[in-house]
């Protein structure tokens, strides 16, 4: 059952009014509480299992038709015929795919077995045991076929809790006729960018110079993460103790980000784009550049997304800052998968997710969804890189995590997003939010502080 | 107003109520409870057993587990990392002024509407079930459409703005337009159930101290004060009751909209209690946010009420 925060309109009358209040509120934290226990993963599989149905669930992996899920769990069945997949759609809102996951499994329920989940979950999952540590179950064999980095991030404390099922990463997008027209190369460091950008504009070419996430949620931590990596910074000390954000390269990339806005490089409204926003600005071609994930080019090629930009579009790693290697940093994202510690099919599911994490889905995701794929064989393939430019770009990208390998990671987001946002707005300077992300980072990873 | 039933106590002293009668009560009352006793084992189930377990939750270190809550110790920590939390007061400093902003306008915007609704002889019906549509709708909608009409760049407002020479503000992406803009959207909904509340009210107020005050040569503005607003005051003070615990609960708009943003400006202190609770699955404070919520609502509709009964008390 999913257990969501509802809330209710309306009433009764009188007194018993301000106890319905008291309901209101306080049901909001007992939600989730109908906790019965089971036994977690207690079942021990017996290497792979071939029968039996479980249900996966995962939010929309692409807006496409055919549903790359539908047909990734039809392709299974065809080779496993005794396993039955059922899929169970998940909240496309990240946040609330987790709450929902996260009163789910804690409230003891059996249902999903397997779920698709943020890459930057492992220890927050892994901490609380919402997951099952795949490292018991799948040898070192296994996990040596993934692309480096990605198993890393999918560590917490020793254990692996999700298998890398498809990467994202940031990228830039260009208007190709747009640069030629003006006799521009793609920019190779943020300046270039934004001045390059700021002429377009004045020449009424386009609206927007450049778009990107900057509204105050989880995908303004991957933008902010991207000008700090290019820039030399970082957001944790390696022990995960201390906050290391207030730092010249913090000042430098945060300057930088307000400047896009102050010099009209980028819209103000940019302060609150998510990639749908971002996206939309560029594929009805009023913006000349864009950040976005990996989605980003076929969309804008594909004149059904609705995309006015069809073969106007070039993409490159995303620009560095001058004296600090070439490319910047691309933010890592994607999707895991993970087992549910109350599944009663543990080893159909380990059939499920090898499968998944296997040549064949993989190629599938890669050549008909254009997803980023997690093995390094199908990632090197020739075949796969001649499909989509944007997998030819990947090699060259320099890629940067988030601090997701502590369980508060939430938190720590939390104070970097809203302080960027506040700076971007212009209602904080990037020196006052600094040391207030970095006050609040710090009592986040000593656990104290809401 | 008093047509009960017992019309005999008027007339003459009550004679000794007989002994079969009392019996045959005390059955009924038996009887009543144990119709209404499904009923209220239900709303012991899903409301006192929540209230309670939260309350506990918010006195606790909570652990959330693969396998349920581990609640251990009664602490008071969770309160405590409120009162110190720069997040928590804000949010509380938030929705008080919010609420109280927006059930004022609501309430005088109501209460004009439903004067006019009041002297509408012709399709009455009508414009109430117009008002009523914005009532009607699910906020998550209601926001949605807000959104639309916000939004920077294709949004209607934006477009308006410019061509009166206002320039392109991004409303929700500056702190105090943003939270005017919840404000607005929430006036918007909300206003004619205030409206609807008064008006019913107002149908029931005795005609003839309207005639009385005619007579006497009171005007339409001495009137009001004098006999509609006082013989309103305890309508009125359902309508504002209603509002604030609703008010007070602020969710839907800024999770919608805003996300609590630009920074943290729109954070109400429901969005930082889900936030506590499902992002950062921080469950004993959290549930202390909630608690602490509850009981400060609480509180103050338990105060608003008794100066209003006062004081409708003294002109009765």
């Amino acid at each position: 059952m999913i257990v969501l925060p509802t809330r209710t309109r309306g009433g009764r009358i009188s007194l018993l009014v301000t106890a319905l209040a008291a309901t209101s509120a306080l049901t909001l934290a007992a939600c989730g509480s109908s906790g019965t226990s089971a036994s977690g993963g207690s079942s021990k599989p017996s290497g792979s299992a071939n029968s039996g149905t479980i249900v996966w669930w995962a939010s929309p992996i692409t807006t496409t038709t055919p549903d790359p899920r539908t047909v990734l769990i039809n392709a299974f069945e065809k080779v496993h015929p005794n396993i039955h997949v059922r899929l169970q759609s998940a909240p496309n809102n990240t946040d609330t795919n987790r709450a929902s996951l996260v009163t789910t499994i804690s409230g003891g329920s059996a249902s999903p077995d397997v779920f698709m989940g943020d890459v930057i979950w492992p220890a927050e999952f892994g901490a609380h045991q919402l997951a099952v540590p795949l490292s018991k179950y799948l040898k070192s064999s296994y996990w040596s076929t993934f692309a480096p980095g990605l198993v890393t991030g999918a560590t917490y404390k020793g254990q692996i809790y999700g298998a890398p099922f498809f990467e994202d990463q940031g990228f830039l997008y260009y208007r190709k006729d747009l640069l030629r027209k003006e006799h521009l190369s793609v920019p190779k460091t943020w300046e270039q960018l934004e001045s390059d950008a700021v002429m377009l504009k004045n020449k009424g070419l386009v609206k927007y110079g450049y778009v990107w996430q900057g509204a105050s949620y989880e995908g303004l931590t991957c933008n902010f993460m991207e000008y700090l990596g290019s820039a030399g910074g970082s957001v944790l000390n390696s022990g995960l103790t201390k906050a290391t954000v207030d730092s010249p390269a913090g000042q430098k990339a945060l300057n930088f980000m307000r400047s896009l806005v102050t010099s009209g490089a980028s819209p103000s409204a940019v302060t609150t784009f998510q990639e749908p926003q971002a996206m939309s600005a560029f594929a009805t071609g009023q913006a000349a550049f864009l950040r976005n994930w990996d989605y980003g080019y076929s969309y804008a090629n594909t004149a059904s997304s609705p995309s006015k930009v069809v073969g106007k579009v070039g993409v490159a790693p995303l620009p560095g800052f001058p004296g600090q290697p070439y490319p910047g940093t691309s933010n890592i994202g994607g999707w895991n998968l993970y087992i549910n510690p109350h599944s009663k099919n543990v080893a159909a599911d380990l059939t499920f997710i090898k499968w998944m994490t296997g040549a064949a889905a993989q190629t599938i995701l890669a050549t008909k969804f254009s997803e980023i794929p997690t093995v390094q064989s199908v990632r090197s393939s020739e075949a796969v890189v001649r499909v989509n430019p944007v997998l030819a770009t990947v090699p060259h990208t320099r890629l940067i995590p988030r601090p997701a390998q502590t369980p508060q990671y939430p938190k720590v987001s939390q104070a970097i997003f809203q302080n960027v946002n506040s700076v971007l707005a212009g209602s904080s300077s990037p020196t006052s939010a600094l040391s207030t992300a970095s006050n609040s980072i710090n009592s986040a990873v000593s656990g104290s502080g809401l | 107003m008093t047509t009960g039933t017992t019309t005999t106590g008027v007339a003459r002293p009550a004679p000794p109520r007989p002994r079969r009668d009392d019996a045959f009560r005390r059955q009924l009352a038996r009887l009543g409870w144990g119709f209404t006793a499904p009923s209220l084992i239900l709303i012991g189930a899903v409301t006192i057993f929540p209230i309670l377990f939260s309350v506990i939750m918010s006195l606790s270190n909570v652990n959330v587990t693969g396998s349920g809550f581990k609640l251990s110790g009664v602490t008071g920590s969770n309160y405590s990392i409120l009162i110190h939390s720069d997040q928590w007061r804000y949010a509380l400093t938030f929705t008080v002024v919010y609420t109280v902003i927006t059930v004022a306008i609501e309430v005088v915007l109501g209460t004009l509407i439903a004067l006019v609704l009041e002297r509408l002889t012709v399709g009455r019906g009508w414009m109430m079930a117009l008002l009523l549509i914005p009532w009607s709708m699910i906020t998550v909608i209601n926001a949605t459409l807000w959104g639309y009409i916000y939004n920077p760049t294709y949004g209607v407002l934006d477009d308006i703005l410019s061509h009166l020479g206002l320039g392109t503000p991004v409303v929700l992406g500056t702190p105090l337009p943003a939270i005017i803009a919840l404000m607005v959207a929430d006036i918007w909904k909300t206003t004619p159930f205030v409206a609807i509340i008064v008006l019913a009210g107002l149908v029931m107020l005795p005609q003839d101290l309207y005639e009385a005050a005619e007579v006497d040569g009171a005007n339409g503005w001495r009137t009001f004060w004098r006999i509609t607003f006082p013989l309103l005051r305890p309508t009125i003070a359902l309508a504002v009751l209603f509002r604030v615990l609703q008010a007070f609960g602020l969710f839907d708009l800024p999770f919608v909209l805003t996300n609590g943003g630009p920074g943290h400006s729109t954070t109400s202190l429901a969005i930082l209690g889900y936030n506590t609770m499902f992002a950062n699955f921080d469950f004993g404070p959290g549930a202390a946010v909630a608690t602490s919520t509850a009981v400060l609502v609480l509180i103050g509709c338990l105060v608003f009420l008794r100066v209003f009964r006062a004081q409708v008390g003294k002109e009765a």
